[in-house]
């Protein structure tokens, strides 16, 4: 809740007007009442008035203490900073007390302090049925307030009494410094009244404008990400059916072709039919060898050239340098040596798991922990971040069930405070694997 | 940063709120009650030492409570004493206790500058209404309120030029003669040509009070101005000016001892017949006095004028103030010596009727027949204080411009009267 549209200057200088005005009534009565009693007048005057006015002192203190309390009141909710709806209602309370409190001191000479008050509480309160209560009560204080009005209820001397001690002349320059001070006070406050409302119209306006182009945005965003999916799918589609017409199918047709031959020979000239099932294993061997080399053109760079713990090593500290994320990585699962498709499912599912957290949990802190139980790979990853509200498997998260499914594991997700003995917030996603360890005969 | 720095400054004006707050208590211990009073008399007669009835009792009441101080400011004329007080009031200063001068009572009760004192009164077992005469409490009393308590009282009373009336062959009249015997004697001495006249200075408002009438009532709701019986006395106070033959008596025409009576202060019969006052003033004639003439619907009843003691409605030591009030009217000794300081008349019967003080005075005065002092008891009693109200300068103004006008017209009676009451009470 700040202050808006109002500047702290524009609030101030309503503060000091009022000051002014204040100060205006009270030095009146103050050096009025001196000057009567210095020229013996004071026996008149009391019976002219026939009340008794307060000590000469009290008007000053009782309405400026309560008036500086106001303004220290009014700057130090924003400067403290409090806000909150217990707050909000005693300070409302408190700063209309003090005001009701300033003008009464004042014998209601002047109640123009009510509309200071409006236009601060205007500021403040955001709720609109309570800020038009505050408004009505507010201009009630200031039209009763008027002290024709006010004077029918408590007997104080009017201030005109004041005034008619002076001559004619000085008595009308002092009621036109009263009434300049009055209205100036009137004129900033529908100034005030006025900029609040225009300006928090122009605010609506901006915002609905920025909400549509927001709408439009996300709307393009999400065509173009279907569009480039399918666009890749066809992409890699057409290079798996070139890799499987190039070699594959090649190799294939060789082989069937190799075994009719042999078939034809094997009674004939046993001695070739052995020659041709050596060339059809050679040419067996040579297409599983292109399989395999496709097959490696698709697996990940990191993967490709060196270790599985390297790789690791190398994709952690690539991520955290690229995204400043904080990662603890854990490895307790002994030495990584698996099967390629073991290895490439770790890897993409360490991969996707940090890139989700960042995408979609906006986390700063990642922990990742790989653990090894006989000849179950466990690996767990926590995110510090928004977690999610409703699981929504996305691509990546299937596309991992999925490989994971092709291996035999299974995996779990959500977020980390359903879980009943982790109060944290964020993303927790743990992928179990049973690993086959290095195949002896892809050595061979 | 900047919140701190106003935290701070906010910190330091409250330890400065504080401090003067916490200031009156580290003043000096003792309790300081100040009183409000005039120097001279009121009066309007020579007095000794106006101070000293009040020093002796500040001695006294500050021997009887320890840690007070009683203080007054000397100096103040009778005639600057209302000023002094309004700008008292004014400047938020004034005593916590004060004298109460009779005009001045009606003001200072409808501004609310007197405490009201019946709470006082009640929780005081001390205190008791019937030792006072009743008027002289009445007239520190407004709209059934007590807000004073009477300290001196002084009664109207009539003049009488024993010279002239000797001159005429006219015995000096009793304490209980009437109208009749008032107009006889004016009408025998009034010699137009010679310069010689019946009275001076008597208006409707003393005929009135004693025609057992009352010109508002208590509570100045109502004007009573058409009654009967201020018509009468209005009708008396006509044909005794028609006896002057148009002429417009002097206070002078008194003081050269032509004229037979003239009503005047208790206080002024005090001070100038005895030596060596008497020898300032009409000294050259012999006079003395009597009650007022009675109307035929009244008494010898005259009017009283009371110097009062009230308390100041935002006094903080009430009860000092009350206690020091007491002493000042209540007390015997203190009353008592008004007879030798002032010109007045205690408000306490036990005072005013006291054998020893009556002894006194006769020896006082020469000859010492004229008023007897028995008669005062009488005198004190009787006689009426006129009703403070609110508005009650206005309707009497109001009420002898009508009297004056009833008074210029020949014969019309009442009609002009009953028009003056209804628009009296309307502004009442």
């Amino acid at each position: 809740m700040e202050r808006k549209n109002a500047p702290p200057e524009f609030a101030a200088l309503m503060f000091t007007v009022n000051l002014v005005i204040l100060l205006f009534y009270t030095s009146t009565v103050f050096v009025t009442t001196a000057r009567i009693c210095r020229s013996f007048h004071a026996y008149e005057f009391l019976s002219n008035v026939r009340e008794m006015p307060g000590r000469p002192w009290e008007m000053p203190v009782r309405s400026l203490i309560p008036f500086a309390l106001l303004t220290l009141l009014s700057f130090g909710k924003y400067r403290w900073n409090l806000s909150g709806k217990n707050w909000n209602g005693i300070l409302c309370v408190t700063e209309i007390a003090l005001c009701v409190l300033t003008v009464a001191s004042l014998n209601f000479y002047y109640s123009g302090l009510a509309l200071l008050v409006l236009s601060d509480l205007t500021h403040y309160i955001q709720n609109r049925r309570v800020r038009l209560g505050f408004i009505i009560a507010l201009s009630l204080l200031f039209a009763l307030g008027r002290y024709e009005i006010a004077f029918s209820f408590t007997s104080r001397v009017p201030f005109s009494t004041y005034l008619n001690y002076y001559s004619q002349s000085v008595r009308g320059y002092l009621a036109g410094i009263e009434s300049v001070l009055v209205s100036l006070n009137v004129l900033l406050f529908v100034y005030d009244m006025i900029l609040l409302f225009t300006g928090q119209k122009e605010e609506n306006v901006r915002i609905n404008r920025l909400n549509s182009q927001l709408h439009e945005a996300n709307r393009r965003l999400r065509k173009n990400a279907v569009e480039l999916e399918r666009l890749t799918e066809t992409r890699e589609r057409n290079r798996l059916a070139r890799e499987i017409h190039d070699t594959l199918g090649h190799t294939l047709t060789g082989i069937v072709m190799g075994t009719e031959a042999v078939n034809a020979l094997l009674d004939v000239a046993p001695e070739e039919a052995k020659r041709r099932i050596a060339v059809i294993h050679k040419t067996a061997k040579e297409g599983l060898e292109d399989v395999r080399r496709s097959i490696k053109a698709l697996r990940p760079d990191g993967l490709e050239k060196r270790s599985m713990e390297k790789a690791l090593e190398e994709l952690i500290t690539n991520f955290h340098l690229t995204t400043s994320v904080e990662i603890d990585y854990q490895q307790c699962a002994g030495p990584l040596s698996f099967a390629s498709d073991e290895e490439d499912t770790l890897y993409r599912i360490i991969q996707e798991g940090m890139t989700n957290s960042v995408r979609h949990g906006h986390a700063t802190e990642i922990e990742i922990r790989i653990t090894r139980d006989g000849d179950l790979l466990t690996v767990s990853i926590r995110d510090n971040g928004l977690g999610c509200a409703e699981l929504e498997e996305g691509f990546g998260l299937r596309h991992m069930e999925e490989r994971l499914g092709l291996l035999g594991g299974s995996m779990a997700c959500g977020n980390r405070n359903d879980d009943s003995d982790d109060e944290q917030r964020g993303f927790y996603l743990i992928a179990s694997l049973p690993v086959r360890g290095r195949e002896k005969n892809e050595h061979d | 940063m900047n919140g701190t720095r106003l935290s701070r400054y906010a910190a330091f004006l409250l330890a400065g709120l504080v401090c003067l707050a916490a200031l009156p208590f580290f003043g000096p211990k003792d309790t300081v009650i100040r009183i409000g009073v005039y120097s001279g008399s009121y009066w309007d007669t020579p007095n000794g030492d106006c101070y000293q009835i009040l020093d002796h009792a500040i001695r006294r009441f500050e021997r009887a409570h320890e840690n007070v101080r009683v203080e007054y400011v000397s100096g103040i004329t009778t005639d600057f004493y209302s000023e002094w007080l309004s700008e008292q009031i004014l400047q938020g200063t004034e005593p916590d206790l004060y004298f109460v001068l009779p005009e001045d009572f009606n003001l200072l009760v409808s501004c609310g500058a007197l405490a009201g004192m019946d709470a006082l009164m009640e929780a005081d077992a001390e205190f008791d209404a019937s030792l006072y005469y009743q008027p002289s409490l009445q007239s520190g009393a407004s709209e059934g309120r007590q807000y004073a308590l009477p300290h001196e009282s002084v009664p109207t009373i009539m003049f009488v030029n024993k010279t002239l009336l000797e001159r005429n062959h006219i015995p000096v009249p009793d304490n209980d003669w009437t109208w009749d015997d008032f107009y006889r004697i004016c009408a025998q001495v009034t010699n137009v040509e010679a310069r010689r006249f019946g009275a001076y200075g008597y208006t409707w408002l003393h005929a009135l009070y004693s025609n057992g009438a009352s010109l508002f009532s208590r509570d100045g709701s109502a004007c009573y101005l058409a009654d009967e019986r201020i018509q009468d006395a209005i009708q008396f106070v006509k044909s005794l000016r028609d006896l002057n033959g148009g002429y417009q008596v002097t206070a002078r025409d008194f003081d050269l001892g032509n004229v037979a009576f003239r009503p005047f202060l208790f206080s002024e019969y005090r001070a100038y017949q005895p030596y060596p006052w008497r020898v300032k003033k009409y000294s050259s004639f012999q006079w003395d006095c009597v009650s007022m003439p009675a109307g035929p619907h009244g008494d010898n009843v005259s009017e009283l004028h009371t110097m009062l003691l009230g308390i100041s409605s935002r006094t903080r030591h009430q009860a000092l103030a009350w206690e020091l009030c007491k002493l000042l009217s209540l007390d015997e000794e203190v009353q008592k010596e008004l007879y030798t300081y002032s010109r007045g008349i205690s408000p306490l019967r036990a005072v005013a009727e006291d054998a020893e003080i009556m002894a006194r005075l006769r020896s006082e005065i020469p000859g010492g027949e004229g008023l007897g002092w028995e008669a005062i008891g009488e005198i004190m009693s009787t006689a009426v204080s006129a009703p403070r109200f609110d508005g009650y300068e206005q309707a009497l103004m109001m009420a002898e411009s009508a009297v004056s006008n009833e008074m210029a017209q020949e014969q019309a009676r009442g009609n002009g009267l009953a028009a003056a009451q209804r628009e009296i009470n309307t502004f009442l």
